[in-house]
C-alpha cells in the first residue's frame, strides 16, 4: 500500500466520520461511550503524609511521646497504628494514643529499646520538634470489638493502643485492665489510666519492683465466656496470655524476632502446587522467581506495585508504600513484604 | 537498546500549591496538557497489565531486563498522574465522568477477554503489544517536546507540574526503544505495525480532543469554554503545545521501514534532566 495514499485515506475517513457525527459531538463533550461503573483512576491511595513534629516530650522513663501536626488528617478508631518513616528510611509502627476525633494532630509514644532494631533509638535521638516526618496510615489491626465485657492486658509501652480504647469505652461499659511494667516511673499514662479506672477498681497496676511478676493465672481465671480479651506488650507476656486464653487478640509490632528482625517462613504457591522457604536474608520475590522465573516485578522496593499477588492464607507483614487497606486485606507486594505468621499461601 | 539499566524512580509530588490554570492565563494549554492525567493512569496501568503477560515470551535476557524496568517506570507514571485527579476535583473540576470511560476503554475493550481463548487471544496479545509500541512513539515524541518546551517556563508555568511532565517525558525518552524492540522481538510484522499505528493514532486524537473539550466545557472558571483545532494550531506555533507540523512529520517516520525509536530524541538530554529534576533526585535520595 503506498504510504501517502493510505494516510490520506485514513485522514479522509476521519473527517467524514467527524462530519457525520458533528451534531452528536457538539451536543456534549462526553458524547456517549460506555463507562466503568466504579472508575479505578483518581481513587485516593493510602498516601504518605508529611507531618510536622510539634511535640517531643518524655512522658515516662525511657518513653518519648511525639505529637505530629497536619491538616485534615484521616480519623482513626481506637487500636489503630501509624507507620512512621524515620529519617534513615526505617519504617516502624506505633499505636496512636491521642484523641481519634482530632484531625489536626496524631500522638504516638515509643519506648527506647536498647538492643532493638534501631527504630526507637532513632525516634529518641534523631527526631526533634520542628522537623517533618513521613507518615502512612492510620490502619487498625487491633480493633475494639463489640462484646458485653472487655479484658485488657498491657505490658509497658503496650498500653498505647489500649488507652484510646479505654477512653472510648468510658464509664458505662464493663471492662478491666491489667497493666504491668518494670517500675511505676517507666509506665506511661499511669495517672490517666488510674483515673479512668476510678469508681470500679477495674484497673490493676503491677510494677515488678514493688510486687514482682503479675499473677496471670489469678487475673485471667474468672474471665466471662463472652468477654473480649486484648493483649499488647512484650513477646513473653503475649505468649503467656495466649497460653491461658487462646482467643486473646494480640497486637504485635515486631515480627517474631531473629537477629536482624527478619525470620524465615514458608510460602505455598497454591495454583502451581509448590511450597518454598523464604530465608531470613531473602525475599518472597527471590524465592518465587527461582521457581517461576516469569513472575512479574520491577522496582523490587515496594513502590511500583508490579509484583502484587493475592494472599489466600496467612498474616502479612506489609512493608510496601503503595497498597491501600482494602488491597492489603487480600494481597501483598512480594518484593518487600514478609510474613507475620509462619506460613503464607499465595494464589500463584 | 540502552546501555544504562532502566529502573523505576520512586517520585512523589505535592499539588497543594498548583493553581487550576497552571499555565497562567492560558486555560486551553493547561487543559490540553491536563488530558494526560485522564488518559495515563488507565493507559499505563494497561501497559503494565499487558507486559506482565508478555514476559514469558521474551527470549532475550537484556530485553527482559529492559521490559522489567519499563514496567516499573510506567507503573510510577500511572500513579503520579493519578494523584493529580483528586487535586482537580478539589478545584471544582471533577474528571470522573471522563476517566470512567477511559477506564472502560482500557480495562474492558482492550482487556484480556475481548477475544476468545486460544489463537485469537494470542493474536490479541500481539496486537496490543504493537499498539503499545505505536503509542510509545507518541509518548517519546511528547516527552522530547516537553523537555524542550522552554516557552512554558517563559510563561511561568507551575514548576511542580512542569517537573511531573518533564520527569515523565524524560523517562519516556529514556525507555523509548523498549516497546518497539519488544514488538520486533515478538512479531515485527510490518502490516501489523501500520494497522496498529492507525488504531493508536486515531484513538489518541479522538480521546485527546474529547478530553480537552470536556475540561474546557466543565472548567468552573470559564464561561462557555471551548476547545478548537485552531487554538491548538496557534499554540503549537507559539510553542506552548506541540506544533501541528511536527506531529504530522512524525507519522511517516513511524511508518518508515527503517524506523527505530533510538533516532528520536536524545537519551543524554533525558538523563541530564533526570539528574536535576527535583522529584527524581528526591527519589534517588529515598532509595539510597
Amino acid at each position: 500500500m503506498p504510504k501517502p495514499l493510505g494516510v490520506a485515506a485514513v485522514a479522509g475517513a476521519a473527517l467524514l466520520v467527524r462530519r457525520a457525527m458533528r451534531r452528536r459531538i457538539q451536543a456534549s463533550p462526553l458524547w456517549p461511550m460506555p463507562a466503568l461503573e466504579r472508575p479505578v483512576s483518581g481513587q485516593p491511595r493510602s498516601r504518605a503524609l508529611r507531618l510536622l513534629v510539634a511535640g517531643h516530650e518524655t512522658v515516662a522513663d525511657g518513653v518519648v511521646q511525639l505529637r505530629l501536626e497536619g491538616r485534615d488528617l484521616p480519623r482513626w478508631e481506637p487500636g489503630a497504628h501509624l507507620d512512621l518513616v524515620l529519617p534513615s528510611g526505617l519504617v516502624r509502627q506505633y499505636s496512636l494514643c491521642g484523641d481519634p476525633e482530632d484531625t489536626s494532630s496524631y500522638t504516638v509514644a515509643t519506648r527506647l529499646v536498647e538492643d532493638g532494631r534501631g527504630g526507637s533509638r532513632e525516634v529518641h535521638e534523631q527526631v526533634w520538634e520542628g522537623m517533618e516526618l513521613e507518615v502512612r496510615g492510620p490502619r487498625n489491626r487491633f480493633p475494639l470489638v463489640d462484646a458485653p465485657a472487655h479484658v485488657f492486658v498491657a505490658g509497658g509501652i503496650g498500653i498505647t493502643p489500649v488507652l484510646p480504647m479505654l477512653r472510648a469505652l468510658g464509664d458505662g461499659a464493663e471492662w478491666r485492665l491489667l497493666y504491668c511494667g518494670r517500675t511505676r516511673a517507666s509506665m506511661p499514662f499511669l495517672e490517666e489510666i488510674e483515673k479512668l479506672g476510678k469508681g470500679g477498681g477495674r484497673v490493676t497496676v503491677v510494677a515488678e519492683d514493688e510486687s514482682g511478676l503479675p499473677d496471670l493465672d489469678g487475673q485471667l481465671a474468672d474471665i466471662p465466656e463472652d468477654a473480649a480479651v486484648y493483649c499488647c506488650g512484650p513477646e513473653e507476656l503475649m505468649a503467656a496470655v495466649a497460653e491461658r486464653v487462646p482467643r486473646v487478640r494480640l497486637e504485635r509490632f515486631a515480627p517474631r524476632l531473629s537477629a536482624d528482625g527478619n525470620s524465615a517462613f514458608e510460602v505455598e504457591l497454591r495454583r502451581s502446587g509448590r511450597t518454598l522457604t523464604v530465608p531470613a536474608d531473602s525475599t518472597v520475590l527471590a524465592a518465587v522467581r527461582a521457581e517461576l522465573p516469569d513472575t512479574a516485578y520491577s522496582c523490587a522496593q515496594g513502590f511500583c506495585g508490579t509484583c502484587q499477588q493475592r494472599v489466600l492464607e496467612g498474616e502479612v507483614d506489609h512493608r510496601d508504600e503503595l497498597l491501600t487497606d482494602a488491597e492489603r486485606a487480600d494481597s501483598m507486594l512480594i518484593c518487600v513484604s514478609r510474613a507475620r505468621s509462619d506460613r503464607l499461601v499465595l494464589d500463584m | 537498546m540502552s546501555n544504562t539499566p532502566l529502573k523505576a524512580r520512586n517520585v512523589s509530588f505535592s499539588w497543594e500549591d498548583t493553581p487550576l490554570h497552571w499555565v497562567p492565563g492560558d486555560p486551553f494549554t493547561t487543559h490540553t496538557i491536563n488530558v494526560l492525567h485522564l488518559l495515563l493512569p488507565a493507559g499505563e496501568r494497561w501497559f503494565v497489565h499487558v507486559y506482565k503477560q508478555v514476559l514469558p515470551y521474551i527470549r532475550d535476557e537484556r530485553l527482559r531486563e529492559d521490559v522489567i524496568g519499563f514496567i516499573g517506570q510506567e507503573a510510577m507514571h500511572s500513579q503520579a498522574h493519578d494523584e493529580v485527579l483528586p487535586h482537580l476535583r478539589e478545584q471544582g473540576l471533577d474528571p470522573t465522568p471522563y476517566t470512567a470511560q477511559v477506564d472502560w476503554l482500557f480495562e474492558k475493550l482492550l482487556g484480556d477477554r475481548t477475544l476468545p481463548p486460544g489463537r485469537a487471544r494470542k493474536w490479541w496479545l500481539l496486537e496490543r503489544v504493537a499498539i503499545i509500541a505505536a503509542i510509545e512513539h507518541y509518548t517519546a515524541f511528547l516527552g522530547n517536546w516537553v523537555l524542550n518546551a522552554e516557552e512554558l517556563d517563559r510563561r511561568g508555568a507551575d514548576p511542580t507540574m512542569l517537573d511531573l511532565l518533564r520527569w515523565h517525558g524524560a523517562e519516556e525518552v529514556e525507555h523509548r526503544s523498549v516497546a518497539f524492540d519488544l514488538f520486533t522481538h515478538l512479531d515485527g510484522d510490518y502490516r501489523r505495525r501500520a494497522r496498529t499505528w492507525a488504531t493508536a493514532f486515531g484513538a489518541l486524537v479522538f480521546l485527546w480532543q474529547r478530553g480537552a473539550r470536556f475540561f474546557m466545557a466543565n472548567d468552573p472558571t470559564l464561561v462557555d469554554g471551548k476547545a478548537s483545532f485552531k487554538e491548538f494550531y496557534l499554540r503549537g506555533r507559539r510553542g506552548t503545545l506541540p506544533a501541528t507540523g511536527d506531529m504530522l512529520r512524525s507519522i511517516p517516520r513511524y511508518l518508515s521501514r527503517a524506523y527505530h525509536p533510538s533516532q528520536e530524541g536524545s537519551t543524554q538530554q533525558a538523563l541530564a534532566y533526570l539528574a536535576s529534576s527535583p522529584a527524581a533526585t528526591a527519589a534517588e535520595k529515598r532509595a539510597a
